[in-house]
């Protein structure tokens, strides 16, 4: 079974219809984009499989096992979660963001030391920064925090929630390439959420293709490129491509 | 819990002193105004002679507070009149003599309410010592001889129905009075304006001015006999010496004593002291050095400050906790809500009386009305800063796994802090400025002086509390301003003011 598989999700807002009858089964160890237009859905699938949204029908399983919504934490702490904006706390310097999640795991200091360091530098993070507040930086060094912190337990999967969505095309491109050298030294099974297409293709093995609540395509990139399933798919990429 | 325990024990530590039922220490009250501070100094002394060890709780907010204390035990004796307890605490319909009013009070309430000092501070009925003498004026029907006379009455004389409507049908005066204030109608009588006013009879202005007080011999105005009313369980020495004091003062020296106070400028301890040793009830010269002016404003600080942080304190333990609870429980936010902001809408002074009941006078519910009124800001402050928070902070402290405590430990109270300490400071400056009125309850500070001065209309005693108490507010300020730059990054403190 893979890590992460949803059988047969529907989820509502009151009348509106978010996603219906969903039924998904990720690949694992690779990067899993989801795309589609703004409302097709794609926030609120992700935020199923961390629990943050819970399905009014339908099973998500993620590491083999049904979600047990009683022990979220638990779980979470195995899905590593970053999202635009960034999210990282304005209390806290670049060091107890990264590393916030460790000491509530009580790692003895050193082995954050070392653990905080060690994503700072595959991150190209200057380690003077570890001192710092999040406002003293820029967006794409805020960007590269958030993944850190993210990182820091080193996860099995990783949920990424248009995490380079605000950023200027020259940092984003930068952190496009170091989050495919992450990918290369620690790979493991990322659901990343976009709306940018460019991007997915750029990062992403696999396509999951979302239409105002429904899975329309699923498959390799090369697939969905050369077979797009219907003319839907066929415009977005045509749109998104040419633009 | 166990930081609850502490402050309760040391607030209780501290109010014991008022417990007059705990040790066997005599507690001496007194209501506040000048004749009251005079007569508790007077039994005070004559106790602390007779070797008791005396606290003293003047100043007590009025007949209610002094009379409840009593009841409960807070004080022991204080000086009362024997008119005000049949109106106002018995609210008898007729007038009874003095010993129908001993029996009652023993009876319904256990207090020995002893033979009177000897002067009857009631109106009467004043004229100039130079109108008496050419119109040969003796007793107040004297009056109905010369409708022509100018008469000037206090507005409440004016109006009482057991005022000047009645006497004017007792003496059947035909003459129309016109209304005047109190303070000003001694002027206008010294300076000849007026002929006739309506005076307390043991005012220390009668003596100033030379007034004559004339009889009255149809026995109109009802007796205010003081006297000292004791609670019924103390120990028969301290009534027997405290009765040593009956029939020892006439109006004239009531009048004399309440001058040297209000005219004189000294102070009530040396007052009652001269009374003592002038009427050989004492013996000793005073031992008790009077204490440095800087003594005691220290003294009335540390008590202030007492009283504010322990409220305070008190208030943080009940209020951030309510706050958070009525933040992730979204249907008790408004009624807690609700309650806090009723508690603020009584009057200090109303709060400060409900409490007497409960926790009789002193410290105790002064601090327990002070905390009261220190929840509702920080409560306000510390639910709006949690749900003020950047939503997408919360999802994240939820979506990377963090448990409700630690988001509450580390991400949310956090980032409220700033919003919560300026609460906590709101309710510090508040409860500084409230607890002057404390010592209407006994429960000292920086009121005292506040209200000693308030009874003697005195503006340079009522400074000597007031200014130390907007100093004390001024570095509560800078203090908590420190603590700000102490504790929260200074980024967020700005975004916090923005």
């Amino acid at each position: 079974m893979a890590q992460i598989v949803l059988e047969n999700i529907s989820k509502f807002y009151g009348e509106a219809t978010a996603l219906q009858d969903i039924d998904l089964a990720f690949t694992d160890l690779v990067t899993n984009a989801v795309v589609g237009p703004s409302g097709s859905g794609k926030s609120t699938l992700l935020q199923l499989i961390n629990g943050l949204v819970r399905p009014d029908q339908g099973r998500v399983f993620v590491f083999g096992k049904p979600i047990d919504y009683q022990h979220l934490p638990e779980l979470r702490l195995r899905a590593g979660y970053a999202l635009q904006g960034t999210g990282l706390f304005p209390h806290m310097t670049v060091e107890a963001n990264i590393s916030l999640l460790a000491r509530l795991a009580k790692w003895d200091a050193e082995r954050i030391k070392a653990r905080t360091e060690e994503l700072m530098k595959l991150v190209n993070l200057p380690l003077a920064y570890a001192p710092r507040y999040p406002h003293e930086l820029s967006g794409g060094e805020q960007q590269r925090v958030g993944l850190c912190r993210a990182m820091i337990l080193n996860p099995e999967i990783f949920l990424l929630d248009e995490p380079f969505g605000a950023l200027d095309p020259i940092t984003r491109n930068e952190i496009q390439q170091e989050f495919l050298h992450l990918q290369r030294s620690e790979a493991r099974t990322v659901i990343l959420v976009t709306h940018d297409l460019r991007e997915a293709l750029k990062l992403a093995q696999r396509l999951v293709v979302l239409d105002r609540g429904c899975v329309v395509q699923h498959g390799t990139s090369a697939e969905i490129l050369n077979n797009p399933a219907n003319a839907f798919v066929r415009s977005f990429f045509e749109s998104q491509l040419e633009a | 819990m166990r930081v609850l325990i502490i402050v309760l024990m040391t607030a209780l530590l501290f109010a014991g002193g008022g417990n007059a039922a705990a040790g066997r220490t005599v507690v001496v009250g007194s209501k506040h105004f000048n004749e009251g501070y005079i007569l508790a100094e007077v039994i005070a002394q004559l106790l602390e002679d007779r070797g008791f060890s005396v606290a003293r709780k003047f100043g007590l907010g009025g007949t209610l507070v002094c009379f409840e204390a009593l009841k409960n035990g807070q004080i022991d004796v204080y000086p009362e009149y024997s008119g005000t307890l049949a109106t106002a605490i018995l609210k008898l319909p007729r007038r009874v003599s003095y010993a129908e009013l001993q029996d009652t009070l023993k009876r319904r309430f256990d207090m020995e309410l002893l033979e009177s000092f000897g002067f009857n501070n009631t109106y009467a009925i004043a004229v100039s010592r130079k109108l008496a003498r050419q119109r040969e004026l003796m007793a107040i029907s004297d009056l109905a001889k010369f409708p022509r006379l100018r008469v000037g009455l206090s507005y409440e004389f004016l109006n009482r129905n057991d005022g000047w409507p009645g006497l004017a049908r007792t003496y059947g005066l035909v003459v129309r009075p016109v209304g005047i204030e109190h303070g000003l109608a001694y002027q206008a009588i010294g300076e000849g304006k007026l002929d006739v006013t309506d005076v307390y009879t043991t005012d220390g202005d009668i003596k100033k001015f030379g007034l004559v007080l004339l009889e009255d011999d149809k026995h109109y105005f009802p007796q205010y006999l003081a006297a000292p009313l004791v609670r019924g369980r103390v120990n028969g020495r301290i009534i027997a010496t405290v009765g040593e004091l009956a029939g020892t003062i006439t109006d004239a020296q009531m009048r004399e004593l309440n001058a040297m106070v209000l005219l004189e400028g000294k102070s009530f301890a040396e007052v009652a002291h001269r009374f003592l040793h002038g009427a050989g009830l004492v013996t000793a010269q005073r031992a008790r050095v009077e204490e440095s002016k800087w003594l005691t404003l220290l003294s009335r600080t540390v008590r202030h400050l007492e009283l504010t942080f322990i409220a305070l304190l008190g208030g943080m333990i009940v209020a951030i906790p309510f706050g958070i609870l009525a933040y992730r429980v979204r249907a008790i936010s408004r009624p807690v809500m609700y309650t806090a902001g009723l508690l603020q809408t009584i009057p200090s002074i109303a709060l400060l009386a409900f409490m007497i009941p409960l926790f009789g006078i002193g410290v105790l519910p002064a601090i327990v009305a002070l905390f009261l009124y220190s929840l509702l800001p920080i409560l306000r402050n510390t639910t709006a800063a949690l749900f003020s928070i950047d939503p997408v902070l919360k999802k994240v402290s939820v979506g990377m796994g963090l448990t409700a405590q630690q988001r509450l430990r580390y991400v949310e109270l956090p980032l409220a802090a700033p919003t919560i300490l300026a609460g906590i400071r709101t309710a510090a400056v508040i409860n500084i400025g409230t607890a002057t009125l404390a010592a209407f309850i006994g429960a000292g500070g920086l009121g005292e002086p506040i209200v000693t001065g308030l009874a003697l209309n005195d503006t340079s005693l009522i400074l000597e509390g007031a200014i130390p108490a907007a100093i004390l507010a001024i570095l509560t300020e800078w203090a908590f301003e420190g603590l700000e730059k102490g504790l929260i990054p200074r980024h967020l403190l700005q975004r916090a003011a923005e």
